[in-house]
């Protein structure tokens, strides 16, 4: 069949086609509300798509112009697009990741996430217990500046400051808090791309860098307003930034060792796991600046209760992230 | 070959083609979205600038999701496209030419980080120019692809009304070849009509203007207009 009769005898299918693409194919949720008002019905389109899908086979076997099959192509592609696009996000969905799905995959990487826990704590710990015995080793870790800093923000004998706050009201905090420390541990998660090297140096920085200051802090006698101010969100920002290295670390680890995949392939599904464990990291972050911001600087609390509600948040993450979501079944 | 095509067979069993757009074109959409991004947030802060501190604090939520969640919520809710994207006629596909999911959109761009390293996308770029599919390291993992998007072209016949009967039996990528010249040339200097179709020597066994017309011919005939 020469090319022009071909053309002829199909265009009108391909027409009513590419309307309903155009009408009906951008957007889901509006084509279920608006009623169909042209000739080709929902039902008809999977057939009429895979007629399309023959007539550019049939196209390209017979050597047709470009332009004709340029345009079959464009229509087997926007068919294609609609038949197998990913199914929009839902609300209840939202839930469900949070409370089981999140958690399930944290334990499926239970290896990467205890490795970064301790690339995390021990330094952190090594250089608080150090800095009891040897003070002067701020000064070769902190700069002096910052030091200085410190100390002023947790001046025990400062009632003007709120804790751990030089000034600002909490919302601006708040704002802070949600840029600097998210941007960190989805930084952290990114970083480990580089052989994981990246995530390891985000964590042991951090360990260290903690470990100094509230190593001085409490060396020097400032424990009480410092530990007031950090036990609230500490179970939610620590755990996340050590579960955003541990992602970082099993992207690493699929470059370093995919197993008997490819390269490529491995990384795709360390990718994919990593981008759910990010939406669950971000959110942990979100909890814990809206702690941090308006929980935490509350001077009026006394130190019992601030513990106690530390201790409680500290089992309930232990237990979300140990047992939520055992023995529900897995959706996709 | 040097085309960049990449072919992916659909369930269907036909081929989809996926034309990879190349660094220059995302580096100049991405140029166009930096500053739709830079001009959001000079503008909210001028607005949140009114608020005194809880400004301050809405001012930084607001970087926040302009770093973070802008190309992520562009390219999940709107098929692919940034507006930097779209201006370009650039789209964000995944691997098998389905339109790109919310993980997929989410691990390219957190993945920008890397891609970034050391200064200005040079990690980015390497891996663009060494992939056959110009894809970035976030790409790579992400499992997606950016294309050219809607490049539309309607059909159109050999401008002259002759008609002539090839000498010989042609093969079907030839007689692709001569019909895209009767769709095409018109849109060429006369001197390059030519040069092409001197190359089609053989088979027109003419040269120069002659053998433009003697091409059209044949682009007609093999469109069935007799």
């Amino acid at each position: 069949m020469r090319q022009e009769q071909f053309v002829a005898r199909h265009q009108a299918e391909w027409l009513a086609f590419e309307s309903w693409l155009h009408a009906r194919g951008e957007n889901a949720r509006r084509a279920r509300r608006e009623r169909n008002t042209g000739e080709l019905t929902d039902e008809e389109v999977p057939a009429r798509y895979r007629r399309i899908c023959q007539h550019l086979a049939l196209a390209r076997r017979r050597g047709y112009s470009p332009m004709v099959v340029d345009r079959l192509q464009a229509l087997m592609q926007g068919g294609h697009g609609v038949l197998y696009r990913t199914p929009p996000p839902r609300w209840q969905r939202a839930v469900r990741f949070l409370l089981a799905e999140f958690p399930r995959l944290v334990r499926s990487e239970a290896g990467c996430m205890w490795v970064a826990a301790a690339v995390f704590v021990f330094p952190l710990v090594l250089m608080f217990v150090l800095l009891q015995f040897r003070p002067e080793l701020v000064y070769s870790i902190v700069s002096p500046e910052q030091v200085a800093m410190y100390e002023r923000m947790y001046d025990p004998s400062d009632p003007g400051h709120a804790l751990g706050r030089e000034s600002g009201t909490d919302w601006q905090m708040f704002g802070h808090y949600i840029w600097n420390n998210i941007s960190i541990g989805l930084k952290t998660f990114a970083g480990g791309l580089v052989a994981g090297i990246g995530a390891l140096i985000v964590l042991v920085v951090n360990g260290i860098g903690i470990g100094t200051v509230f190593g001085h802090l409490q060396q020097i006698g400032y424990g009480d307003p410092l530990w007031r101010f950090v036990c609230g969100h500490a179970p939610f920002e620590l755990t996340a930034i050590v579960l955003a290295g541990g992602a970082g670390l099993r992207l690493g680890l699929s470059l370093v060792a995919p197993g008997r995949q490819r390269r490529l392939d491995a990384l795709a599904a360390a990718g994919k796991k990593g981008a759910k464990l990010c939406l669950g990291v971000a959110f942990m972050l979100l909890v814990a600046a809206f702690i941090e911001a308006f929980w935490s600087s509350t001077q009026s609390i006394p130190a019992a209760v601030k513990y106690s509600v530390s201790g409680v948040l500290w089992t309930l993450v232990a237990v979300w992230l140990g047992f939520a979501g055992r023995g529900v079944a897995d959706e996709d | 070959m040097l085309d960049t095509y990449r072919e992916v067979v659909t369930p269907e069993g036909v081929g989809l083609h996926l034309p990879a757009a190349g660094p220059v074109p995302r580096a100049l959409a991405w140029g166009i979205d930096l500053a739709i991004r830079l001009g959001i947030v000079m503008v909210m802060a001028m607005f949140l600038a009114l608020l005194g501190k809880v400004g301050q604090g809405l001012y930084l939520i607001v970087v926040f999701l302009v770093f973070w969640a802008y190309p992520i919520v562009l390219e999940a809710v709107w098929r692919g496209q940034t507006p930097g994207k779209k201006a370009l006629g650039l789209r964000v596909v995944s691997g098998d030419g389905a339109p790109v999911g919310w993980l997929a959109a989410i691990t390219r761009n957190l993945l920008r980080t890397v891609d970034m390293l050391p200064f200005g996308y040079a990690v980015g770029l390497v891996a663009c120019l060494a992939d056959p599919y110009a894809r970035r390291l976030g790409d790579m993992v992400a499992g997606t692809l950016v294309v050219h998007a809607g490049r539309e072209g309607g059909h159109v016949p050999a401008p002259v009304n002759t008609v002539f009967v090839p000498p010989a039996q042609l093969l079907p990528e030839e007689q692709g070849a001569i019909v895209a010249f009767g769709e095409r040339a018109p849109q060429l200097t006369p001197s390059r009509q030519e040069e092409l179709a001197n190359l089609a020597q053989p088979i027109t066994a003419a040269h120069g203007q002659a053998g433009v017309q003697r091409l059209y011919g044949m682009a007609n005939w093999l469109l069935g207009r007799r």
